[in-house]
């Protein structure tokens, strides 16, 4: 066993962790960026997003199917409740949507032990991405491999999305002054559901990726919001370059954290929030200071 | 101008009622809605604490249950290693609470708006990652169980009993209002209110309002130190889950729900947070769906609150 090869099965581990995270930072973080809604369901959502996959590929029997399904379900319930619900809440105080999300987060949880039960559900990873592959004479399962290719893959279709459609500049536009925009002819409301819609599906994109790893269970919500919060904090809410290297942070530090330093891998996670929020109180990337 | 900056005369009588009833009640009740009220009265001295914060400086602290787990840990700790008499070991907490927010002050007013809550919510969160490792001090994931209500020498044996502790965390809030509401009026009060409104004028016109926000953040985090200082000895013990985020997120929400800006208000909203955990939870499993649709019904519908739904109405009906 080298040590050159650990490392390197480390690194991808890393890598996959870094990529579940960024499916639910980048999301966050675009709420964020154009409605300025700190979205407290977006953990919820990623665990809806897992117990959806699960009752997809149990249903259809192909993983495949679950993974393109569930992010489009829980998109559509997404663009559904900002249409219904938060679309009459702009005008008002930012705490109304902390409680407006709360609540659903409540709900979804809830909903989701009544439709689902309290025990947890093992989704299973396709045949081909089952194995596991040798990195350096060091095993490392293939599933996580394909995890942080996913990863990369979002991420790249993501910031041509942002950069090169017309959809991805009129986000950024309505980002950058909603009232502007809207002046000038682009229809906000539709965009806020759009990006409503395309954060939670992404939230449900992180879920469904993570059901064959960590099963579909009740608790997976309350303790992987926090994670997308620290990540999005530390990248600069609203930023999408930002969260991706929030991700990548946050994943190198629990992955390699919780190997060598077990007992401090949870702290360290929030001393280095706390020192990229001392030194750049506005995040990395952030804006505001 | 909202709530209670200027009390009405009604409202000031319903205040009496209200407080000679709370004062009674242990006569009436048996004890298990004892329990139940001791828990509102204590979560009501936590809620209003954070309403110094939120409802009249604007500054949204996500971590506030930093200050209700610390203080719970440091009476707890001092009850079961030092022998100190109920009455100190509580309010010690409650100060040393006081003392670190100064810490904490200092760092998350570095930030403002939502960066500011996102420090009090990693300087939380570091708190109960601590809590999890520091095994020797802390208990670690069992936390501090078996905490005693020692009597002290001076024979306050009354405090430990059912009663007795009720009226100590009675005593307790009642106090932290006096005292919050004795601020709020003052000028201090109205620098505070300066600053929710506009900081930026508030430092043009000559304050330094960094220094009021770390003063506010102290006094909060202390008074919400003292109610988990009372939990503990409450409940009789002290673990982890108090200062978990989900904790900071609800004693926001109870602000909200009851209220913000008012002081009474977010007691309120405590009380019927807890009435409504306690109910729903007993009549249907899955309370937490119910639990959440009303909070998006209040969003909706009653967006100032109870305090100020029912200020609502009492304008709308008045007497003749």
């Amino acid at each position: 066993m080298s040590t050159f090869g650990l490392l390197l099965s480390q690194f991808a581990d890393a890598l996959s962790q870094s990529a579940l995270l960024f499916f639910l930072g980048v999301g966050l973080t675009l709420i964020f960026g154009l409605m300025r809604i700190v979205n407290f369901a977006h953990g919820a959502l990623y665990m809806l997003g897992a117990f959806v996959g699960y009752s997809l590929a149990h249903w259809s029997g192909n993983y495949w199917v679950a993974l393109a399904g569930a992010p489009m379900l829980v998109g559509l319930f997404g663009v559904a409740f900002e249409f219904s619900i938060l679309r009459r809440l702009y005008r008002r105080d930012a705490h109304a949507f902390l409680m407006v999300t709360f609540g659903l987060a409540l709900v979804l949880g809830e909903a989701v032990r009544l439709t689902w039960g309290s025990d947890a559900l093992k989704v299973a990873a396709p045949p081909a991405l089952s194995g596991v592959i040798f990195l350096l004479d060091e095993p490392f399962p293939v599933y996580r491999l394909f995890l942080a290719a996913t990863g990369i893959v979002v991420a790249v279709a993501i910031w041509q999305f942002l950069e090169r459609s017309r959809l991805g500049l009129l986000i950024r536009a309505t980002s950058q002054n909603a009232e502007m925009a809207n002046a000038l002819g682009v229809d906000i409301k539709l965009i806020r559901s759009c990006v409503f819609g395309i954060g939670c599906g992404l939230a449900a994109l992180g879920g469904v990726l993570a059901a064959p790893l960590v099963t579909a269970s009740n608790g997976m919500a309350a303790t992987v919001i926090i994670d997308a919060f620290v990540i999005v904090i530390i990248g600069g809410m609203g930023s999408f370059l930002g969260s991706l290297i929030g991700a990548l942070l946050i994943g190198f530090v629990q992955v390699f954290g919780n190997y060598y330093a077990p007992d401090f891998a949870l702290a360290f996670m929030y001393l280095v929030m706390l020192v990229v929020l001392v030194v750049r109180p506005g995040g990395l990337l952030g804006k505001e200071a | 101008m909202t709530g209670a900056t200027r009390m009405k005369g009604a409202t000031r009588l319903i205040c009496i009622v209200v407080l000679l009833a709370l004062v009674l009640a242990p006569l009436g009740l048996p004890p298990f809605a004892m329990t139940l009220l001791t828990e509102a009265v204590i979560l009501g001295l936590f809620a209003m604490s954070l309403d110094l914060m939120f409802g009249y400086t604007r500054l949204v602290s996500f971590g506030h249950a930093a200050a209700y787990g610390f203080g719970a840990y440091a009476s707890g700790w001092l009850l079961l290693h030092t022998g100190m008499p109920l009455l100190f070991a509580v309010f010690a907490a409650g100060l040393l609470t006081g003392v670190l927010a100064i810490g904490i002050g200092w760092m998350c007013t570095l930030a403002t708006g939502v960066s500011f809550s996102m420090l009090t919510l990693a300087l939380a969160q570091l708190l109960y990652a601590i809590s999890f490792k520091w095994t020797s001090v802390t208990g670690g994931s069992d936390g501090l169980a078996g905490i005693p209500r020692t009597i002290g020498p001076f024979g306050f044996a009354a405090l430990s009993s059912k009663a007795g502790f009720y009226y100590l965390a009675l005593g307790c809030l009642v106090g932290g209002f006096l005292v919050c509401f004795a601020l709020v009026r003052s000028p201090f009060g109205a620098v505070l209110r300066g600053i929710r409104e506009n900081e930026s004028k508030t430092t043009a016109l000559g304050y330094n309002t960094r220094l009021y926000k770390i003063a506010v953040v102290a006094i909060s985090y202390g008074l919400g130190g003292l109610a988990g200082a009372l939990y503990a000895p409450f409940a009789g013990f002290a673990n982890t889950e108090l200062l978990f985020w989900l904790l900071s997120g609800q004693v926001l929400i109870m602000v909200i729900v009851g209220g913000a800006g008012t002081l009474i208000g977010p007691v309120l909203g405590a009380a019927f947070f807890m009435l409504m955990e306690h109910q729903l939870s007993a009549w249907t499993e899955a309370w937490a769906l119910y639990f959440g649709l009303i909070f998006i019904a209040f969003v909706l519908f009653a967006p100032e609150g109870i305090w100020g739904l029912a200020t609502r109405l009492r304008r709308a009906h008045p007497r003749p």
